[in-house]
């Protein structure tokens, strides 16, 4: 990854991070926020409700004062007897429906119905309640009342009246029903639900709220079990489709501190779960923004920072390939530490470029030098007969005819015989100078190793010569490389030339073929005398030879050919430990080399 | 001066008699209004009732324009009506019966024995009635020994059907238009007991009772039924009541046509559970008497051998021996009778303390067969044997069902058998009676009754004895 790349990821990523972590601390502190309202609404909704009830249990005591003292309820103390007949089971009704009571009972002393509103056919049955009330509770109590069909919750209140020695007792209240739950003022968000507790098992016909009963009451069974049961408030968060509600449950308790009833309120979570939506989206869009800014943002300046240093990095990568014409990318402001380091990496640039001019001008001279040098010697040793040849044609010039033609066709002879050698010597010149383009062809490397290794076999072979011992460890399936056969041929033969050369009083030479991802590669290693470290770096240049004769040529040949076929060819060497050959060739030739390449000939075997 | 005081008291003496006397004298005239809740529908006598409402109201109306030839007495025994006397031969196979001399038909016209005769010979194909010399012999190949009972019932009243289509009677009442939810009446000029004090009788039908008590309050009506409980509020308005005997049953009847009927423990739980006295005491203020049979104990003498005594602690442990989805019940009852909503839910009442829960429904529309039903039957002042069998009929074929019971006693059977049989189905309490209710009635102010009370002991109307005084305040 590219510095300017890392770098906007950097920049970017703490964009990001710095969002992400705003984000959650308006959401986290949003919440804390909403939830520390919600208690606050849930305890006002609760106060509330207690102060309804307590009005409610008011207004039902004055009512049911109002009945006791009504001039109706004083004849039926005075009037009444056990065993009297004269009364109408449904008296109760209108007294009851005067003062708006939904339950009425009037009791006598021993405790039996002599009339109720709620439930007129009751008469003459034991109240269960009313006469087992104390003196000191002059106030309005919950209390669950029995109902033909139902069991009802109800705020009750219960008066004595005395008519000389009779006593009756007065019970009425009013339910507590939806109603009751509809008077109540919740704000937005808010609902207030009541659970009956007048059966033995929590029945979810027994939880309503202000519009009826509660059509999904299952969630919340097991808080109103557990409240019933720890008789303690309960809080839960219930999770509906349209969203999370936190329920606070607190138990009603009767006279006798029965859990009567379950006042459940509940606030919606709809309201902070949109909060914490919209925060979260304004913080990813926020966050995107912010990220894209910041990308274009250390775009920008990575930009600024990185372009130099990009440019200094392809500058040194051209350089370091062998591309030593691109100019130094920015001009030395002299300010700021990129453009130090560009001045500095200008300066060693021209400084590098200097040395290899100076270099490859002193290679070139030297290699001038050691061409002429091979050339004088190599012209010298052919020319030295031709010169001796003309000297004696010269004083053969005084002689008899007959002695000077003898002297002049020896002379021709020699004269022939040198020439023929110079023309070798400049042939051998003229090759090297002028290569010519392979000619490509799918050849089998293994084929042309054991083909040259025929051709060295009669020598090899021959007595009296050191014993060289050559071993193929030819790769079974090396496939085949496009490659000029012939001139793949003369490689082999230079480099194992070279390896028997090097081994003057015998050794091994072990020929190895070795197929790559995409290229076949090629070991011709040998246990001779081995090179120098100066030699190992010289063994290309042409006319450099360690050899007392030769032409200095045959590995620049060597070098040439497999540069040719867009190879490699290096050289692993210690003295006295042999010298191996690497050439790496590639299976296809690059279309570079395949443009210039002669075209490809049959190879006929 | 002496002599002027007393002849000044002597004159205002005289005064006030005569007022006292013109007070207590019955006079002509005046329109007498009824409401009732039973609705009449057909006029005929020979028709078949259409419903229980319209059964109802043919039982009090039509013996007004149409008679009998005799009619129960208040004694429990047979009073002459259009027969003056009657006598049978051995085997009660042959009846004579002496009708009564002039008597004259709405239409003015004599009655004729042969027409009496025919109107029979419809009603009966078995029978072979005939008539001679001013009477009518009915005559069977089996033997009828309760014909004169049987010719009480309302199906057996006298009425001719003219070439107008009207079809006229001997009662003191004529009628003068039926439409609907309304039977306009009128005094029958030449009755043969002697024209009806009133000249027409109004009965708007189909009226509510607690309609036909306002109504009553307010006076606009003079005569209206009153459900016991309401009895107390008449009173405290100082209106007069009169009654009858106990003539209706209420009970709660099985259903057997549910796929699992209410088993025998539970039914004898409930027989045990439910405080009779207490209903009759308090709900119908001392107006019914506790049904411990289905036919009351002064119709058939045997009623208080069938009690079954209230025990609450044998009714809860009989319920508690019961899996618990034996112990709910629903009890369905007529949503248009209050009273037996009211009763019904007193059952309810007692019923929980034995540890029944019973859900007492009054649907308006179709519903799922209830467990039990609390219906009213009218048992017809007669013989016990035609009672009961009456009572059976109007109860269903299947009621019985769930006891094994003999056949019903044919009417005519003794005692001992309606006895016999009426003991199998309280004991099997495949019936629970629960109280006798009378017909009671309550009298506007103006309402004043010249030969003993207008509704008879057998809750027949004796409306030709009824005048109108002065509006009272």
């Amino acid at each position: 990854m590219s510095l300017r790349n890392r770098l906007t990821l950097l920049v970017g990523g703490v964009v990001a991070i710095t969002v992400a972590l705003v984000t959650w601390t308006v959401s986290a502190s949003a919440r804390r926020a909403f939830e520390t309202m919600d208690a606050r609404r849930t305890a006002a909704s609760i106060a509330q409700f207690r102060r309804e009830v307590a009005n409610e249990g008011d207004e039902v005591v004055r009512r049911v004062d109002r009945i006791t003292a009504s001039d109706a309820v004083r004849h039926i103390a005075i009037e009444f007897r056990p065993s009297s007949v004269d009364r109408d089971v449904n008296e109760a009704v209108p007294l009851a429906n005067a003062q708006g009571l939904d339950f009425l009972d009037i009791v006598a002393s021993d405790g039996t119905i002599v009339l109720s509103a709620h439930w007129p056919a009751r008469f003459g049955y034991k109240h269960p309640w009313a006469t087992a009330l104390s003196s000191d509770r002059p106030g309005a109590f919950l209390q669950a009342v029995e109902l033909p069909r139902e069991t009802a919750l109800g705020l009750m209140s219960v008066r004595t009246v005395t008519a000389g020695d009779r006593r009756i007792y007065v019970a009425g209240g009013r339910r507590l029903d939806q109603q009751f739950l509809q008077s109540l003022v919740l704000p937005e968000g808010m609902r207030a639900l009541l659970y009956r507790n007048v059966e033995p098992e929590v029945s979810r016909l027994q939880l309503i709220d202000a519009s009826a009963n509660v059509a999904q009451a299952g969630p919340l069974e097991p808080l109103i079990a557990r409240v019933r049961q720890s008789r303690a408030e309960a809080q839960e968060t219930v999770v509906w489709p349209d969203g999370p509600e936190t329920i606070d449950a607190m138990p009603l308790t009767g006279r006798d501190g029965a859990v009567l009833g379950v006042l459940l309120v509940g606030s919606s979570g709809r309201e902070l779960a949109a909060l914490i939506g919209r925060i979260r989206w304004t913080g990813v869009v926020l966050g995107g923004l912010g990220i894209l800014f910041g990308v274009a943002a250390s775009y920008g300046v990575a930009a600024r920072v990185t372009r130099p240093v990009e440019q200094l990095a392809g500058a040194a990568r051209a350089i370091a390939s062998g591309d030593w014409t691109i100019p130094s990318p920015i001009q030395a402001s002299g300010a700021g530490e990129i453009d130090a380091l560009a001045t500095a990496f200008d300066t060693m640039t021209r400084q590098l470029v200097d040395h290899r001019e100076r270099l490859v001008q002193a290679e070139r001279v030297a290699a001038w030098r050691e061409l002429a040098r091979r050339l004088a010697h190599e012209l010298k040793n052919p020319l030295f007969p031709l010169r001796i040849t003309i000297d004696n044609l010269r004083r053969a010039k005084t002689l008899p005819a007959e002695e000077f033609d003898e002297v002049f066709t020896e002379s021709m002879t020699t004269l022939a015989t040198g020439l023929a050698n110079l023309n070798a010597v400049i042939g051998r010149f003229s090759d090297f100078a002028r290569m010519p383009a392979p000619a490509l062809e799918q050849v089998s490397p293994n084929e042309i190793v054991r083909r040259t290794v025929n051709l060295f076999q009669a020598q090899l072979d021959a007595p009296g010569r050191p014993a060289i011992a050559v071993a193929l460890d030819l790769d079974p399936a090396p496939g085949t490389i496009r490659a000029d056969p012939e001139q793949l041929g003369r490689v082999c033969q230079n480099l194992l030339l070279n390896a028997f050369d090097a081994m003057p009083a015998g050794g091994a030479v072990t020929i190895r073929t070795r197929r790559g991802e995409g290229v076949v590669r090629l070991e011709i290693a040998d246990t001779g005398e081995g090179l120098t470290e100066e030699e190992r770096r010289r063994i290309f240049t042409p006319y450099y030879t360690t050899k007392q004769h030769g032409t200095g040529l045959g590995l620049a040949i060597v070098q040439a050919v497999v540069a040719d076929h867009a190879g490699k060819i290096w050289v692993e060497s210690e003295p006295g430990r042999g010298t191996t050959f690497h050439i790496e060739l590639p299976v296809s030739a690059p279309a570079a080399i395949a443009a210039l390449a002669a075209p490809s000939m049959e190879h006929t075997s | 001066m002496w002599r002027f005081r007393s002849r000044l008291f002597a004159a205002a003496s005289a005064i006030v008699c005569g007022c006292v006397i013109a007070a207590a004298r019955p006079r002509y005239g005046g329109t007498l209004r009824i409401e009732t809740h039973a609705v009449l529908r057909t006029l005929d006598p020979a028709a078949t009732p259409l419903d229980v409402s319209d059964a109802a109201a043919r039982t009090r109306l039509l013996p007004l324009v149409f008679e009998t030839l005799v009619a129960p007495d208040p004694a429990g025994g047979l009073r002459p009506l259009l027969a003056t006397s009657w006598e049978r031969d051995a085997q009660g196979t042959r009846w004579r019966f002496q009708l009564r001399p002039d008597v004259r038909l709405h239409d003015g016209s004599r009655l004729d024995p042969a027409e009496v005769a025919s109107t029979l010979r419809a009603r009966v194909d078995s029978w072979q009635v005939s008539s001679a010399d001013e009477a009518i012999v009915i005559a069977s190949d089996r033997a009828l020994p309760d014909l004169p009972w049987v010719l009480t019932d309302v199906r057996f009243a006298i009425s001719m059907r003219r070439a107008s289509g009207d079809v006229v009677g001997s009662g003191p009442f004529r009628v003068e238009r039926l439409e609907a939810g309304r039977l306009s009446l009128r005094a029958h000029e030449d009755y043969w007991a002697g024209r009806p004090f009133v000249d027409a009788v109004q009965i708007d039908m189909g009226v509510v009772p607690p309609e036909q008590l306002s109504h009553l309050e307010l006076g606009r009506v003079d005569l209206v039924a009153v459900n016991a409980p309401d009895v107390r509020r008449v009173s405290q308005r100082g209106l007069r009541l009169v009654e009858s005997r106990p003539l209706e049953l209420m009970a709660l009847v099985f259903d057997v046509n549910r796929p699992t009927p209410v088993g025998e423990p539970i039914r004898r739980a409930l027989a045990l559970a439910i405080d009779r006295a207490a209903m009759c005491t308090i709900l119908l203020q001392r107006h019914a008497q506790p049904a411990p049979a289905l036919l009351p104990q002064w119709l058939s003498g045997y009623a208080s051998l069938l009690a079954v005594p209230l025990d609450r602690a044998q009714a809860r442990t009989m319920v508690g021996a019961r899996p618990a989805a034996q112990r709910a019940l629903t009890l369905r009852v007529d949503p248009s009778d209050s009273l037996a909503h009211a009763i019904a839910e007193r059952i309810a009442v007692d019923a929980r303390e034995a540890g029944l829960f019973i859900k007492v429904e009054a649907p308006d529309t179709l519903a799922p067969r209830p467990d039990v039903r609390l219906v009213r039957v009218r048992l017809d002042a007669k013989s016990p044997d035609l009672a009961l069998a009456r009572a059976l009929a109007a109860l269903g074929p299947r009621t019985t069902a769930l006891v094994a019971p003999d056949a019903p006693p044919e009417p005519g059977a003794s005692l001992a058998d309606v006895y016999r049989y009426e003991r199998a189905l309280i004991e099997g309490n495949a019936i629970i009676p629960v109280v006798h209710l009378p017909e009671i009635y309550a009298l506007g102010a103006r309402v004043e009754s010249w030969n003993g009370p207008l509704i008879l002991a057998t809750g027949a109307w004796d409306l030709a004895a009824v005048w109108l005084g002065a509006d009272k305040p």
